[in-house]
């Protein structure tokens, strides 16, 4: 399926690789100590919409299902680590966790209707299910605050945050190496999104394997949810939901390139910076909105396999490939 | 009993704005397989576009509706090739691609509309609506009735021309199977190109409509979105007689939900009928639309 599968190497990662990806982790485990505050909090965020979109490109690059309402799972992970810490007394290193398993279990109930019919169905439902989801925590005020929002309890250090981000964005990587490369899910995953009816015919069970990687990726939306929550310390409805994040998960993981393993985190690493840059040059949303939806245009229309499967496709010099090992 | 007439009478009124709203929708799912997500921007920009004419060149909100038409019929129809483009056989990821551009497009739009109009609240109110009827405790305002029949006059127009015109033959030939209306002699990016047009000019025509019964800001793009969704789903996508029912259903739901719940949760009560209806016959109501 794919040569550098069945080169030798750690675990399936070449000894260059590893190299390259130790060398990067010592860089990301002290850059607390180089940058200033501020830039700490831009890399806590990119880290952030890293995880996100990983986890969105799993559904959404890996089985052609794009999902319009990942906010959902990110805004239920915020809101089950807040309600666990308050109300019910529940620690953050249980709490959060437990925001995965709640937001794999919506996943599930989500997609069992929906992953049974065409993309265009479930598009359109897991957007309805974000809008959903926002206005239950409006109107539940007795459990989420409604719109007033969440308080959790204060932590004055941004460091312990920084470090729980990359935690999970590492754990992710991991995960989904072993997920995708390691495991026969991995290429049923290829063979559901290249031609379902043949899939099918080979015996896969598409359904179950989109449904599985559905719920994989509710888990992780959630958790990065319930740490962003703790951080920022005060949750609203309106924030943790909004359709924005839903859209930059969409648009990151573009940007990279759709079902390649690293799209996603150089299309967060491009937007989220390059969004900052823009809000920090003209300080304004309303322009990022049109910057953002101007990007997805000339992604579609020009780059429609996104920056990594752009330069693969320059190196190998041939026309439009799809590849789940890049 | 007075509150649920006067409610359903409400409903399905509104209904009727609902299926204009829809109508192009559907066929353009029915005829280029592709979900259009710049519906709500397209609603939102015929609202505005009326509003602008109204307060510059002072004409009735109503009178503007053919304007508005031409002119988004004419953006609907040169942008579609590009729709067409992205979505061809030869690219990478062809099949997500048309959902992908026109979330992008619709960004595009929601975004530069907030800096250009604001974020206020506007309305239309037009002299041709200025009555209202009183049957014993019902009342009907002049503006539901008149944009009611106005949504039945486009629907049975769209209707008429799909049915009984030599080129609505050919829009259901493409509809039905692309490669044997092209054997035919059928040109059907021609054909996309119409209905895509045909789409944005009765969304933005539909926006309008509403513009005549609510406010609108430039954020209301969204939500009618997924009320043109709920419609396309619920009656089963490319199905258009089922888009009909469905939006009158709708009509009924959220007037109902306004009367005796709380207007807070029509969004909420409309996904889970959404839910259920996927859950229980994803082809829709009538079971008829493309799965």
């Amino acid at each position: 399926m794919n040569s550098r599968l069945e080169k030798s190497g750690w675990l399936g990662v070449s000894n260059s690789s590893v190299w390259l990806l130790g060398a990067a982790l010592v860089v990301l485990l002290v850059l607390p100590l180089l940058i200033p505050v501020f830039w700490m909090r831009i890399a806590t965020e990119t880290l952030m919409w890293a995880v996100v979109a990983l986890s969105w490109n799993l559904i959404g690059g890996y089985t052609g299902y794009l999902n319009f309402g990942h906010a959902a799972f990110f805004g239920v992970g915020a809101y089950a680590v807040g309600i666990l810490m308050t109300r019910v007394g529940i620690p953050f290193v249980l709490a959060l966790p437990l925001s995965g398993v709640i937001g794999g279990v919506f996943a599930v109930l989500l997609g069992l209707p929906t992953l049974r019919v065409r993309g265009a169905y479930f598009a359109i439902a897991t957007w309805a299910f974000a809008e959903a989801m926002r206005q239950i925590a409006l109107l539940a005020e007795g459990l989420t605050g409604g719109g007033e929002g969440l308080r959790f309890p204060a932590l004055s250090d941004n460091r312990p945050f920084y470090y729980a981000m990359l935690g999970l964005f590492v754990l992710t990587l991991i995960g989904l190496h072993f997920f995708l490369r390691r495991s026969k899910y991995g290429y049923w995953l290829v063979a559901v999104r290249e031609n379902e009816d043949v899939a099918k015919a080979m015996g896969i069970d598409v359904f179950r394997a989109k449904l599985i990687v559905f719920a994989i990726s509710g888990v992780i939306a959630a958790m990065a949810g319930g740490i962003y929550g703790y951080w920022i310390t005060i949750i609203n409805p309106n924030e943790v939901f909004k359709i924005l994040i839903s859209d930059n998960a969409v648009v990151m993981s573009l940007f990279g390139g759709l079902g390649t393993f690293w799209g996603p985190v150089v299309g967060a690493l491009i937007v989220h910076v390059g969004g900052r840059l823009v809000w920090l040059s003209w300080g304004s949303d309303t322009l990022y909105i049109v910057v953002l939806g101007a990007a997805v245009v000339l992604v579609a229309l020009f780059i429609p396999d996104g920056i990594l499967g752009a330069l693969e496709r320059r190196r190998s010099g041939n026309a439009y490939k799809q590849d789940v090992n890049k | 009993m007075n509150l649920f007439l006067q409610s359903s009478i409400d409903g399905l009124l509104i209904g009727g704005v609902l299926i204009v709203l829809s109508l192009g929708m559907s066929l353009a799912f029915g005829v280029m397989r592709i979900v259009d997500f710049a519906v709500g921007e397209w609603l939102m920009l015929g609202a505005f576009t009326a509003f602008f004419l109204n307060s510059n060149l002072h004409i009735d909100p109503l009178l503007t509706t053919p304007i508005v038409f031409v002119v988004f019929a004419l953006v609907g129809f040169f942008l579609q090739p590009l729709i067409e483009h992205v979505s061809s056989g030869k690219r990478a990821h062809a099949n997500l691609m048309g959902l992908v551009l026109t979330f992008g497009i619709s960004q595009v739009i929601r975004g530069s509309s907030l800096g250009l109009f604001g974020k206020d609240n506007h309305s239309l109110s037009s002299a041709l609506t200025d009555f209202t009827w009183f049957f014993g405790p019902l009342v009907v305002p002049g503006a539901r009735v008149v944009t009611f029949a106005c949504g039945l006059l486009l629907t049975l127009g769209f209707l008429f021309f799909l049915y009984r015109t030599p080129l609505g033959l050919r829009v259901r030939m493409v509809s039905q199977d692309k490669a044997s209306a092209s054997l035919l002699g059928v040109d059907s990016s021609r054909i996309n190109s119409l209905v895509y047009a045909l789409h944005v000019g009765l969304t933005a025509v539909a926006g309008v409509f509403i513009g005549l019964l609510f406010t609108f800001s430039p954020e209301i793009g969204a939500r009618y979105a997924l009320y043109t969704f709920f419609v396309v789903v619920l009656g089963g996508m490319g199905y258009l007689p089922g888009a009909i029912v469905a939006a009158l259903v709708l009509g009924l739901v959220q007037s109902y939900v306004t009367a005796f719940l709380d207007s807070r949760y029509i969004s909420l009560a409309s996904f889970i009928i959404l839910y259920l209806v996927l859950v229980i016959s994803p082809k829709g109501i009538l079971r008829r639309g493309l799965v």
